[in-house]
C-alpha cells in the first residue's frame, strides 16, 4: 500500500534528523584538518538537516493531534527501555526552529578563531541531543539527551566564552544536572509504576495510561517541574541565566535563548501537564503566580542594566515566564499561543542575540553608555535591531503580538489577576527595549568610535534575513503556525483533563 | 590440620569430594600462569626452557580436556579423586583456550627473546586473556544454559559458589586485570620500579579478588581476603625509594591487618552462634528461634568493619585518599576497580544471602553508611588538588552508590551492583590511565594546575579524560550513567527514595569536582613550555579500550546489562 511505504520513509527521517548532526560531529572531528573544510562539512550538515526537517514537516498529518511517524528501535530491553522517536505538533514546530537556527548560529561564527573545529562540532552535537529531547518518546531516551545537552553548552560557554565563563558554564551544568537528577527519580519512579502491572516500561504511551494517585501525582510534578523550571528558567530558578547568556559567546547566547530554553517549555507541555493532570491543576495557582513575579522581575531587573546582553537576558526571563503563564492558563488560546510564543521568542531573541554579537565584535564593548547616535552610522543594523526590538515588545503586525496577545487573554479569562499583573510586563517591555534602543541608536554621535562603526556587512545581512522574514511572516500570518500547534495542544489539554479529546483523524501511528 | 578439619567439615560428607575443576577455572589459569612467571623469574637464562616445559605442559592437559572431552571428568571419577558435577568440566572449549595458552607461553619468550624484560607482562596478558575467555564460557554457560541459574552450582565441599555474582566478579576482575597489565608497564620502567614481580603480584591478587567473589564458605573468604591483600600490600609498596610509596603501602597494611582481625574474630563469633561456617547454613542458623541474636549481631557488625575497609565505606574509608595517591598508579587504579569489585561481591553475598535473616538490623544502617559515604566522598573531594586523591574520594563516593544496590536487595539489587561495578571499573581505568599518561611525562604528582591547558596541548588525552570523569559524574550517554540508573532503578523499586534523592545530591557536588577537572583541561590556558603528551603503546591501547567500553556500555549496554539481570540468583 502507498501508506505503507510513506511510513517506511518518514521512520528514517525521524531518526536521520537526530543522527545527521552527530555525524557531521564526528566527521569534523576525525576527518577535517583545516577550519575551512570544517566549516563546510557544519555547514553542510545543518543545512541538510534543516532540509530533512522540512521533509519530516511536509510528511507531518497537521489535522491529526497524535504523537506522528513513531519509530521504535530496541535498546536496552531488560529494562524496557526502546530508543523511540515521535512527533506532534508541538515538537515539530520547535524542530523546525531548532534545525533553522542551527545553521545560521553556525554561519553567524564564521570569525571564530579559538579551535574553530571544536566549536563547529559542539554546535552539531548539540543539536543533536535538542532534537532528540523533541522527539523522543521514551522517557529514559528523553532524559539521555536532556542530560546529554549539557555537555556541548558547558563547552561552548566555557570555552569560547567571556572573562567569567567558568563560573556561568559551571553554574549552567550544575543547575541543569540537578533538575534532571531529580527528574531522573521521578521516572524511575514512573518506570516502578509501570512495572506494577506487567514488564516495566519507559514508553511515553505507557507512562501516560498510568492511573497514578494524587499524593504521588504530586511529588512527581514537582520533579519533573523543576527540571523544566531550571530549564524555562522560572523566578527563582533564574540565576544562571544572567551569567550563561553574558559569558557565552554569540553563537551559544542565540542557541541558548532561541531552543535550549524551549526545552523546558516542551517539557512542561509533554510530560507534565499529561502525566500528572490532577497534581497540575493542584499547582495552577502557584505557578501561575511565579510566573507573573518572574514576567515582571525579568522586565524590572533588564530596564536597569548597564549591559544590553545582560539586558536581553533578564528580557529572556521575563518573556519566558508569558510562556509558562500561557501554558498553566490551560485553556486552548492561551495555551496554543504559549507554543506559538516559544517560537516567536526564538526568532526575535536568536536575531537581538545575533545583533548584539555582530555589535560586540566591531567594538568589544556591550556598555550601553560606550554607544549613541549609531543609527547614523550603521542605518541597517539599527533598522533591523529596531524592527527586533518591536517584534519582541509584541507591536501588533509582529510575530510577538500574535503569541503575547492570546496568552494575556487566555490567561485574563484563567486568572484575572494573573493577566491584569502580566500585562504590566509588556509594558515594561516598550519601555526597557525603546529606551536601550534610543539610547544606543539615537542622540548625536559623539565619539569617533561610534563614527566608525562599520554598517553589518552582506553575510550577516544573509544571517538574519530568514529570521527577519518569519518575524514580518508569523506576525501577517500567523495560521499556518497555529494550525499546526493547535491540534496537539487540544490533546495535551484533554490528557491534562481540562478540555475535551480532540478528535483523532486519518490513520496515522498513535503513539505505540 | 585436624582443628581445621573438625571446623569445616561440621556437614561435609566422608568420601570423595564434589569438585567441578571447571567452577574456578579462570582462578586456576591464573594461578598456574603465576606459578609459570615465578619460574621464568628465578629460571635466568634458561628461560626459553623453562617457558618451553610450562607451555608444553598447558598444552598437554588442554588437549587431553578437548580429546578426553567429558572423560577427562570421567577418568578423574573412577580414579576416586573427584566426583563431576554437573557434566560442564569436560568441555572442548576448555581444552582449546589451554591449548592456545601453551602455545603462548612456549612462543613468547622465543618471540621476545631481544627484550626479555617484555617476557612477564606478555605472559601475564596471555594469562589473563585465558581466564578472561573461560569467564566468558562460564557466562555463556551458567547464565545462558537452559533455566539459567535455577540451580546455582555449589561445588569442592560447598566452599565454592558459582552464580551470577562469581562470574560477573571474574568478568570486572578480569577486565581490569587485562588492561591494568599493559597500562603500568612502561610507566613502571620509567619510574624505575619495573620489576619482575610486579605482574605474578597483580594476577596472585586478581586469584584472591576471584576467589573472593566465589567463595561461598568464611575459611575460603578469609583465604581469598587475604590473598588480594597480601599481594596488594606489597605492590603499593613497590616504588622503594618512593617516600609515599611507603607510606602507602605501611598504612595500607597496617589498617588493612588490624581490618582482617576484626572481621576474623567476627566470623568466630558467628561460627559460636551458628555451629557452621558455610554461608548458606548460616543463613538457615541465622533463622532458627535457638540462635543467639546477640553474639550474631556482634559476630555482623565486625565483620562488617572488615568488609567495608575493603570496599572503602564511610567510616572505615580513611586509608583510601593517601594509600590511593602514595601506590604507584597503575596499582591504584587496579586496585580501586579490583578491589572494589571483589570486596562488593562479598558484600553482596554476606548480605543479601547469609545476613538475610538479620535484615531488620543491618538494612538502616548500611543504608546510613551509604548515605554517608556518597556525601561524604563527593564533599571531601571537592577541596582537593591532586587528581589520584580526587579520583580516590570519588571512588569513596562510588562504594556509597553501589551500596544503594545492597540496600535495595532482590534481584534488581545483586545485579545493579555487579553492573554498576563494571562501568565503574571501566570508567576509573580510564581516569587513572591518563593519570599515568601524564605522570609519565611530567615526572612528580598530577594536580589540577599540571592538567591545565591539556585540552589545548593533548587533545586526545584530555578528552579520554573528560568521558571518564562525565562518566564518573554519570552523566549520559556513559557507562557512568547507565550504571547509575541500575542502582537508583533499583533503589526507587525497593522504596528507598530519600536514599536515592541523596544520592542524587551527591551527584550534584560530585559533578562539581569532575567539571572542575575537565574545566583545568579545557577552559584553562596550558602553563608555559607545556608538551604535547602521547601515551605509549600499551598504555593507548588500554585507554582506547577503557574509553570504548564506556562508550559502548553507556550507549548501547544492552548484552552485558544482559548478563548482569541474569546473574541475579544467589547461589545457596
Amino acid at each position: 500500500m502507498s501508506f505503507d511505504f510513506l511510513d517506511i520513509t518518514s521512520y528514517n527521517l525521524l531518526l536521520l534528523v537526530v543522527a545527521l548532526p552527530l555525524l557531521g560531529a564526528t566527521l569534523i572531528g576525525l576527518i577535517t584538518q583545516d577550519t575551512r573544510s570544517a566549516r563546510t562539512v557544519a555547514i553542510g550538515t545543518s543545512v541538510l538537516t534543516f532540509i530533512v526537517s522540512v521533509a519530516i514537516a511536509v510528511q507531518f498529518d497537521v489535522s491529526n493531534p497524535s504523537i506522528q511517524l513513531v519509530q521504535v528501535l530496541p535498546w536496552i530491553s531488560s529494562i524496557g527501555a526502546t530508543f523511540s522517536l515521535g512527533v506532534d505538533g508541538i515538537s515539530l514546530v520547535l524542530v523546525l526552529l531548532t534545525t533553522l537556527i542551527t545553521p545560521l548560529v553556525l554561519i553567524s561564527s564564521w570569525d571564530v578563531s579559538d579551535r574553530p573545529r571544536g566549536y563547529l562540532a559542539a554546535f552539531l552535537a548539540l543539536e543533536a541531543t535538542v532534537l532528540g529531547v523533541f522527539l523522543a518518546t521514551d522517557l529514559l531516551a528523553f532524559y539521555v539527551f536532556f542530560e546529554a545537552s549539557l555537555i556541548p553548552m558547558y563547552m561552548i560557554i566555557g570555552i569560547w566564552g567571556g572573562a567569567n565563563r567558568r563560573y556561568a558554564a559551571v553554574k549552567f551544568f550544575l543547575y541543569t544536572l540537578f533538575g534532571g537528577l531529580l527528574m531522573l527519580v521521578a521516572i524511575l519512579s514512573l518506570y516502578a509504576l509501570t512495572a506494577t502491572s506487567g514488564a516495566g516500561s519507559f514508553a511515553y504511551s505507557s507512562v501516560l495510561a498510568l492511573d497514578i494517585p494524587v499524593e504521588t501525582q504530586r511529588w512527581l510534578f514537582l520533579a519533573f517541574f523543576v527540571a523544566f523550571a531550571v530549564k524555562v528558567p522560572i523566578f527563582p530558578v533564574h540565576t544562571w541565566l544572567p551569567d550563561a547568556h553574558t559569558e557565552a559567546p554569540t553563537g551559544g547566547s542565540v542557541f541558548l535563548a532561541a531552543i535550549l530554553l524551549k526545552m523546558g517549555g516542551f517539557g512542561l507541555l509533554r510530560y507534565c501537564l499529561p502525566l500528572f493532570p490532577e497534581a497540575t491543576q493542584e499547582f495552577v495557582p502557584w505557578i501561575l503566580a511565579l510566573s507573573v513575579i518572574g514576567v515582571l522581575y525579568g522586565a524590572v531587573v533588564a530596564l536597569v542594566q548597564k549591559d544590553i546582553k545582560k539586558l536581553i537576558a533578564y528580557s529572556s526571563v521575563s518573556h519566558m515566564g508569558f510562556v509558562v503563564l500561557g501554558t498553566f492558563a490551560l485553556n486552548a488560546t492561551a495555551t496554543s499561543a504559549a507554543v506559538v510564543q516559544m517560537v516567536n521568542h526564538g526568532l526575535s531573541t536568536g536575531a537581538l542575540f545575533l545583533l548584539i554579537g555582530f555589535l560586540y565584535e566591531r567594538r568589544h564593548t556591550r556598555m550601553i553608555a560606550d554607544f549613541g547616535g549609531l543609527a547614523k552610522s550603521v542605518p541597517v543594523m539599527a533598522g533591523l535591531w529596531l524592527l527586533v526590538s518591536m517584534s519582541s515588545l509584541a507591536l501588533p503586525g509582529l510575530n510577538g503580538f500574535v503569541g503575547e496577545f492570546p496568552i494575556l487573554l487566555g490567561t485574563y479569562q484563567a486568572a484575572p489577576w494573573a493577566g491584569v499583573l502580566s500585562a504590566f510586563g509588556a509594558v515594561l517591555a516598550a519601555l526597557y527595549l525603546l529606551w536601550a534602543y534610543q539610547r544606543m541608536f539615537h542622540g548625536p554621535l559623539l565619539t569617533d568610535d561610534n563614527r566608525n562603526t562599520p554598517d553589518l556587512h552582506a553575510r550577516e545581512i544573509g544571517v538574519l534575513a530568514p529570521l527577519v522574514v518569519l518575524i514580518v511572516a508569523i506576525g501577517v500570518f500567523p495560521k499556518p503556525l497555529f494550525d499546526t500547534v493547535e491540534p496537539s495542544v487540544a490533546r495535551v489539554l484533554s490528557e491534562a483533563g481540562v478540555a475535551a479529546a480532540p478528535a483523532a483523524v486519518g490513520d496515522t501511528a498513535q503513539s505505540e | 590440620m585436624n582443628l581445621l578439619a573438625t571446623i569445616v567439615d561440621v556437614t561435609a560428607p566422608s568420601g570423595p569430594i564434589d569438585l567441578a575443576w571447571s567452577a574456578f577455572a579462570p582462578e586456576l589459569v591464573l594461578s598456574a600462569t603465576v606459578m609459570i612467571l615465578l619460574l621464568l623469574l628465578v629460571a635466568g637464562r634458561m628461560r626459553a626452557l623453562v617457558a618451553g616445559v610450562c607451555g608444553v605442559g598447558v598444552l598437554v592437559v588442554g588437549v587431553l580436556l578437548t580429546v578426553l572431552g567429558d572423560g577427562a571428568g570421567v577418568a578423574l571419577d573412577a580414579a576416586g579423586a573427584v566426583v563431576e558435577s554437573n557434566g560442564i568440566q569436560g568441555d572442548p572449549f576448555l581444552g582449546g583456550v589451554l591449548v592456545a595458552l601453551g602455545i603462548a607461553i612456549v612462543a613468547i619468550p622465543v618471540g621476545l627473546a631481544g627484550t626479555p624484560r617484555l617476557i612477564g607482562p606478555w605472559i601475564a596478558g596471555a594469562g589473563t586473556a585465558a581466564a578472561l575467555a573461560l569467564t566468558v564460557w562460564q557466562l555463556g554457560t551458567v547464565l545462558f544454559s537452559p533455566g539459567g541459574l535455577a540451580t546455582p552450582l555449589v561445588t569442592a565441599g560447598g566452599s565454592v559458589a558459582l552464580d551470577g555474582i562469581a562470574v560477573l566478579t571474574r568478568l570486572t576482575v578480569l577486565v581490569t586485570l587485562v588492561l591494568v597489565i599493559p597500562m603500568g608497564y612502561g610507566y613502571l620502567r620509567d619510574r624505575n620500579i619495573a620489576r619482575a614481580e610486579v605482574e605474578p603480584l597483580l594476577l596472585l591478587s586478581a586469584v584472591g579478588m576471584m576467589a573472593l567473589g566465589a567463595a561461598n564458605d568464611m575459611i575460603t573468604m578469609f583465604i581469598a581476603l587475604e590473598i588480594l591483600s597480601i599481594a596488594l600490600y606489597v605492590l603499593a609498596g613497590i616504588a622503594r625509594r618512593d617516600r609515599r610509596s611507603q607510606e602507602a603501602a605501611l598504612k595500607y597494611f597496617v589498617m588493612g591487618a588490624v581490618a582482617s582481625a576484626i572481621l576474623l574474630y567476627g566470623v568466630a563469633l558467628l561460627y559460636v552462634a551458628t555451629g557452621t561456617l558455610d554461608l548458606p547454613t548460616m543463613a538457615l542458623r541465622l533463622q532458627l528461634a535457638g540462635t543467639p541474636v546477640a553474639i550474631s549481631a556482634i559476630g555482623m557488625g565486625l565483620v562488617t568493619v572488615g568488609v567495608g575497609f575493603k570496599i572503602a565505606a564511610v567510616p572505615f574509608h580513611l586509608w583510601t585518599p593517601d594509600v590511593y595517591q602514595g601506590a604507584p598508579t597503575n596499582i591504584t587504579a587496579f586496585m580501586a576497580a579490583g578491589t572494589k569489585a571483589a570486596g562488593f561481591a562479598l558484600v553482596l553475598r554476606l548480605y543479601l544471602l547469609t545476613f538475610a535473616p538479620l535484615s531488620d538490623l543491618w538494612v538502616p544502617l548500611v543504608a546510613v553508611a551509604a548515605a554517608a559515604t556518597m556525601l561524604y566522598g563527593a564533599v571531601a573531594a571537592i577541596v582537593q588538588h591532586d587528581v589520584k586523591r580526587i579520583l580516590a574520594y570519588s571512588s569513596v563516593a562510588h562504594a556509597g552508590y553501589a551500596l544503594i544496590g545492597v540496600v535495595a536487595g532482590g534481584d534488581a539489587g545483586v545485579s545493579s551492583t555487579l553492573w554498576y561495578l563494571l562501568t565503574y571499573a571501566v570508567s576509573t581505568l580510564a581516569a587513572f590511565g591518563v593519570v599515568i599518561a601524564i605522570e609519565r611525562q611530567r615526572r612528580g604528582e598530577v594536580t589540577l594546575s599540571t592538567l591545565r591547558g591539556l585540552g589545548r596541548t593533548s587533545p586526545i588525552l584530555a578528552g579520554v579524560l573528560s568521558v571518564a570523569l562525565l562518566s564518573l559524574a554519570g552523566i549520559p550517554p556513559t557507562a557512568g550513567f547507565a550504571g547509575k540508573l541500575a542502582v537508583f532503578q533499583a533503589g526507587v523499586g525497593a522504596g528507598f527514595e530519600w536514599l536515592v534523592l541523596l544520592g542524587v545530591l551527591s551527584s550534584v557536588i560530585a559533578a562539581f569536582f569532575y567539571l572542575r577537572v575537565i574545566g583545568a583541561m579545557f577552559l584553562e590556558e596550558p602553563v608555559e613550555g607545556a608538551v604535547e603528551l602521547l601515551p605509549s603503546d600499551g598504555l593507548s591501547l588500554s585507554l582506547t579500550l577503557a574509553a570504548a567500553a564506556v562508550g559502548v556500555l553507556g550507549i548501547l549496554p544492552e548484552t552485558v546489562l544482559d548478563f548482569a539481570t541474569r546473574a541475579s540468583q544467589i547461589a545457596q
